[in-house]
């Protein structure tokens, strides 16, 4: 019905509970488990032929009649999302085998994971609002679940609780907004959206939807005065979750924003409040994150401080300051599902969030202790990671187009930033001075092959950026050229 | 003015079921106003309604209602650990 990819998912998650049925029946151990890596993988090769059909044109799928009206419209930047989600949720897949092992209700988990990725894809896939909308709402209450996934835990709990306040508060709102845009132009098409409201001087009605699509979508994607459900949910969430979370949630909901703003508005429009948030959600993250003791806690807050940085890239909204922020979007999923993937390889071993704890643990625990050096490098933007290509890049992006403020507060920002990563790296490298971590093993091999397989991707798109930039190059074209993007649905205008 | 009534709701009620009642304001402020603007006079100057903001809102109320569940299964959850609905005492995440 949808596209291959998304059927494949959709069906996989209705279909993990017979598996994990049938498993326990005739007894093969890890029948659920293998099914669900198994399906993602499917998945993503699905992705494949898609690939090569958006290199000639966006590929439009409509599949109801005309009063409901849905349709998907997949372009490069779709692809870009949806090749992220899925190849990341593999690796969370594959890692949760055995960090979740001790929890109970894991089909419910399986089942969860599978329908929040579905959702995540068919939002980057959706061509109008009212698809958003489901799958938007698909890809919330999944993600609300999950967070509050140990529920034997008072803070998963409170964490979750408020998570799901600020987050329906933040659809609610786009709802609305939606609502009004519909109002104005009796359509929920992306196409016909932009051919009726898209000029050069919004109206009123206009004007008052932006903020509230703004502050919709901002929720999800963490921006700074609306932030502050992630530090909670983030370290609340097992660690693949937040490895998810902070990989692909947040960034989809920056995908939302970036898709209606550039349909709707002309770049001019949003590009000082755009910016303005920008330079207050990295500082503000920045800050707060060197206060940390959590080092989950602390990986939270550094997570807001990347949408900072690829908001940059959004208010800078030339073709090269958006192949920035979508370039980023890819190396900071990679890069912070790392950090937290190994992140939780420690805390499963030491059993304790807290950064004192993890002293000296690059003794016992050399690889996870290493892909974790190179995620926070990689955070910090040195050279030979993936990071440093995207920042320059966002970098120089607001010097060329003559926002100064803009880069050099990034810049300083990111050696700010430096300084955190650092204390986490100078700690676990500290000499331990307590004999009890001799128990104290390196990760089991299931973890380690996904954290092993993303510190490769890491250095290798540090040393050769080159296809990662080309994909992004194209979604940051794709979605600029709002002309043809409005051509795919109606060949006439 | 429903959104306004559900935003006061959500910023000064203290009780957890409260908070809930007030994410469903919200929402049936919003589909309310898709039903409202889904009117419209056609050019002849006949009122006609267009499904699909109708359409829209069938499907936004089922939505709605699973947010409430999970929204309510949660609560459960809370009170069976702190023995009380009200937010002020879930406080143990700071920062």
């Amino acid at each position: 019905m949808f596209t291959s990819a998304l059927d494949m998912l959709l069906v996989s998650s209705v279909l993990t509970p017979v598996a994990a049925y049938l498993g326990e029946r005739l007894g093969i151990q890890r029948l659920r488990e293998c099914f669900v890596v198994l399906s993602f993988s499917i998945a993503l090769l699905l992705l494949l032929p898609l690939y090569s059909d958006v290199f000639e044109g966006i590929t439009v799928i409509s599949f109801s009649s005309p009063p409901l009206a849905g349709c998907l419209e997949i372009d490069s930047l779709g692809i870009l999302m949806a090749i992220t989600a899925i190849s990341l949720a593999l690796l969370c897949a594959i890692y949760s085998i055995k960090y979740m092992e001790k929890d109970s209700g894991l089909t419910q988990y399986y089942v969860l994971l599978g329908f929040m990725i579905a959702g995540v894809v068919g939002v980057v896939f959706s061509g109008d609002f009212f698809t958003l909308y489901v799958f938007w709402e698909m890809m919330s209450i999944t993600s609300y679940a999950l967070v509050a996934f140990r529920k034997d835990q008072p803070t998963s709990i409170e964490a979750g609780f408020k998570f799901l306040v600020m987050s329906a508060f933040g659809t609610s709102t786009i709802l609305l907004a939606m609502s009004f845009l519909y109002g104005m132009s009796g359509t929920l098409n992306f196409a016909q959206l932009a051919l009726a409201l898209h000029t050069g001087s919004p109206s009123p009605w206009l004007q008052l939807v932006f903020p509230m699509l703004v502050v919709g979508f901002g929720v999800k994607a963490a921006i700074v005065p609306l932030h502050t459900w992630l530090p909670d949910a983030h370290p609340e969430a097992p660690s693949p979750v937040s490895a998810l979370l902070s990989g692909i949630i947040i960034e989809t909901g920056l995908y939302g924003l970036v898709r209606v703003l550039r349909l709707l508005f002309d770049p001019v429009i949003f590009a000082l409040p755009l910016g303005a948030i920008a330079i207050a959600t990295m500082t503000v993250a920045n800050l707060t994150a060197l206060l940390q003791r959590d080092l989950k806690r602390l990986l939270a807050y550094s997570s807001i401080a990347q949408v900072g940085y690829m908001l940059i890239g959004v208010s800078v909204g030339t073709g090269y300051g958006l192949q920035g922020a979508f370039l980023h979007i890819f190396n900071h999923s990679l890069m912070k599902g790392l950090a937290f993937l190994s992140a939780g390889a420690i805390i499963y071993r030491i059993e304790s969030r807290d950064l004192n704890s993890m002293r000296g643990i690059s003794k016992y625990m050399p690889i996870t202790t290493f892909a974790l050096t190179i995620s926070l490098l990689g955070l910090g933007g040195i050279p030979f990671t993936n990071g440093f290509v995207s920042k320059y890049i966002l970098f120089t992006s607001a010097f060329s187009a003559g926002e100064p403020i803009l880069a050099i507060s990034g810049i300083l920002n990111s050696a700010f930033s430096v300084v955190y990563y650092l204390r986490v790296l100078q700690t676990v490298f500290a000499k331990s001075n307590e004999e009890g971590k001799v128990r104290v093993k390196e990760a089991p091999l299931t973890m380690l092959i996904p954290m092993c397989a993303i510190a490769a991707l890491v250095v290798f798109f540090g040393i050769w950026p080159a296809p990662a930039m080309d994909m992004a190059g194209r979604a940051a074209a794709s979605l600029l050229d709002l002309e043809r993007y409005v051509k795919a649905i109606f060949p006439a205008t | 003015m429903l959104y306004a009534v559900g935003v006061y709701c959500l910023v000064t009620k203290r009780n957890m079921i409260k908070l809930v009642i007030g994410i469903e304001i919200l929402a049936n402020a919003a589909n309310l106003s898709f039903i409202a603007l889904s009117t419209r006079l056609s050019p002849e100057g006949v009122l006609s309604v267009d499904p699909l903001g109708h359409s829209f809102v069938v499907i936004s109320i089922a939505i709605g209602g699973s947010i409430i569940a999970v929204a309510l299964a949660m609560v459960v959850s809370a009170y069976r650990h702190y023995k009380t609905l009200d937010v002020r005492e879930l406080k143990r995440l700071k920062w």
